[in-house]
């Protein structure tokens, strides 16, 4: 089958967002701060910052021992995900079925687009054909993108990374000319997949320096020192890759909060009841529960923003149940807010099952056991709820009184 | 799991018996007290009987175990 995958990179953005207007900052060494109570690492650094050996996912305490004038700027979250859900939009409304990787990194299949957007016939070269969609998704983004196109995803990411931001790199073919490509670049592109990350260290270790290198290993030998890692990485590097996975449409529903005074404690809780109900009431939510919300917010102080995802045990449209489920995120907030903000992120079907007046309490303990039970093996696994069935209670072999057996709830 | 599964299933163990049969040793363990022995047979009209010895023991460690000796294959298994 025909595969065009196209990477659309912008590099720092996460930076750049939480940068804001203060361009000439990325002109020095300046970092992302660690996140307040997270792991003390830097996240994404300048130009400048690189040119002293920091690099992201660095210990806070070294960077700043390479380079003691080092800027740190408060990362804001939730700057960068509403930035970054423009962005995506942007680029679904051209057609893009979009597989977001991390903010800054999107991935999607050309193929579908070429007859939409794509300009010459079936017998351009697949640079002729994809140049229309590029052009397309440049003019949807507005702002300056790096674009790489290849067959496979990996080889794709590794080609925006090479490109310019006008120039973008197209590798032609199938999986052939894909690790043609990859052969000379260097093993470290392995880190943008999280499974592999500690990967690249290790081979450079022995030795194996470009993707050629370690295509040219056997899948075996790979297999025997790194597990499925190693089948991984050798998967890649010859210039295969696994399907993209499109991200569903999604609306984007949210409702903010400016706060007069810093808020805190009760006053929050009660600005988080106003913003529920005004979400409850939008018109575009048409009678549906909500699944998933994001609860977010401005930090005083230009200390950034802070953004916390909750995914409700059941999907809700009854405000008092999800002030319960929200307000205890509100006390992980690490200073006080100037804005809070409500946005849902995923829906749920539409509110059908309506509750008794008079609930059946043993109907209601059932019910919470059985909820209990599929969320217990959920999390860990069929063996989660087991209950003792008494086969021959009176035998005299005790192996043949009771059995273990699913929990039927 | 991939279908119902027994409890109390036997699992063997290492005992030395006593010229009367009875355990001195389990598990390196010596046996403290036997509080407790009875003898079991069952399906003895078949062509697999199950013919055991079970006998109820306190280690010097203060553990109460259940060992049985099968009298068909002569192994020792323990039992809760």
């Amino acid at each position: 089958m025909f595969v065009v995958i196209v990477c659309v990179l912008l590099p720092r953005f996460q930076l750049t967002v939480a940068a804001g207007n203060r361009n000439e900052l990325l002109q020095t060494p300046v970092a992302l701060a660690p996140e307040p109570g997270g792991v003390q690492q830097v996240g994404e650094v300048s130009i400048a910052a690189e040119a002293f050996g920091i690099h992201p996912g660095m210990r806070l305490g070294e960077a700043l021992a390479r380079c003691a004038w080092l800027t740190l700027v408060p990362p804001d979250p939730a700057g960068v995900a509403e930035s970054w859900e423009r962005l995506l939009v942007r680029l679904e409304s051209i057609g893009a079925a979009v597989e977001p990787e991390r903010p800054g990194l999107v991935c999607f299949d050309a193929c579908g687009l070429l007859r939409l957007h794509g300009t010459g016939t079936l017998a351009s070269s697949d640079a002729d054909r994809v140049a229309g969609v590029l052009a397309a998704a440049r003019q949807a983004l507005r702002m300056p993108t790096r674009f790489g196109v290849a067959p496979s995803r990996f080889a794709a990411v590794a080609a925006a990374t090479k490109a310019r931001v006008r120039r973008p790199l197209i590798v032609s073919g199938g999986r052939t000319q894909a690790a043609e490509f990859l052969k000379a670049l260097p093993v470290a592109l392995l880190r943008a997949r999280p499974a592999l990350a500690e990967l690249p260290e290790a081979l450079e270790r022995l030795g194996i320096g470009t993707l050629g290198e370690l295509a040219a290993l056997t899948p075996a030998a790979l297999a025997d020192r790194f597990g499925t890692a190693g089948l991984i990485a050798h998967e890649l590097a010859n210039g295969g890759d696994g399907a993209l996975r499109p991200r569903p449409a999604s609306e984007f529903l949210r409702e903010s909060l400016e706060l007069p005074d810093a808020g805190s404690g009760i006053q929050l809780e009660r600005g988080l009841g106003l913003l529920i109900d005004r979400l409850l009431a939008r018109r575009e939510r048409r009678g549906r529960t909500l699944r998933a919300v994001v609860l977010s917010a401005v930090l005083v102080e230009q200390g950034g923003t802070w953004r916390e995802q909750v995914v409700f045990r059941e999907a809700l449209a009854d405000p008092v149940r999800m002030r319960l489920a929200l307000a205890p995120r509100l006390a992980l907030m690490p200073a006080p807010a100037e804005e809070l903000r409500l946005a849902v992120e995923r829906f749920g079907p539409p509110t059908s099952d309506q509750r008794a007046l008079l609930e059946d309490p043993a109907e209601a303990r059932v019910a919470r056991l059985r909820e209990a039970i599929r969320q217990a093996r959920a999390a860990a696994g069929p063996d989660a709820a087991l209950r003792v069935l008494e086969v021959d209670p009176c035998s005299r072999f005790p192996e043949r009184r009771a059995m273990l057996t699913p929990f039927e709830g | 799991m991939s279908g119902p599964r027994r409890l109390s299933v036997p699992r063997r163990v290492a005992v030395t018996a006593g010229d009367d049969g009875s355990p001195l040793l389990v598990d390196s363990r010596t046996v403290d007290a036997v509080r407790e022995s009875w003898l079991v047979e069952d399906r003895w009209w078949t062509e697999r009987p199950l013919r055991r010895r079970y006998w109820e023991v306190v280690t010097t460690c203060g553990r109460d175990e259940v060992v049985f000796h099968d009298l068909v294959s002569g192994r020792w298994w323990r039992q809760r």
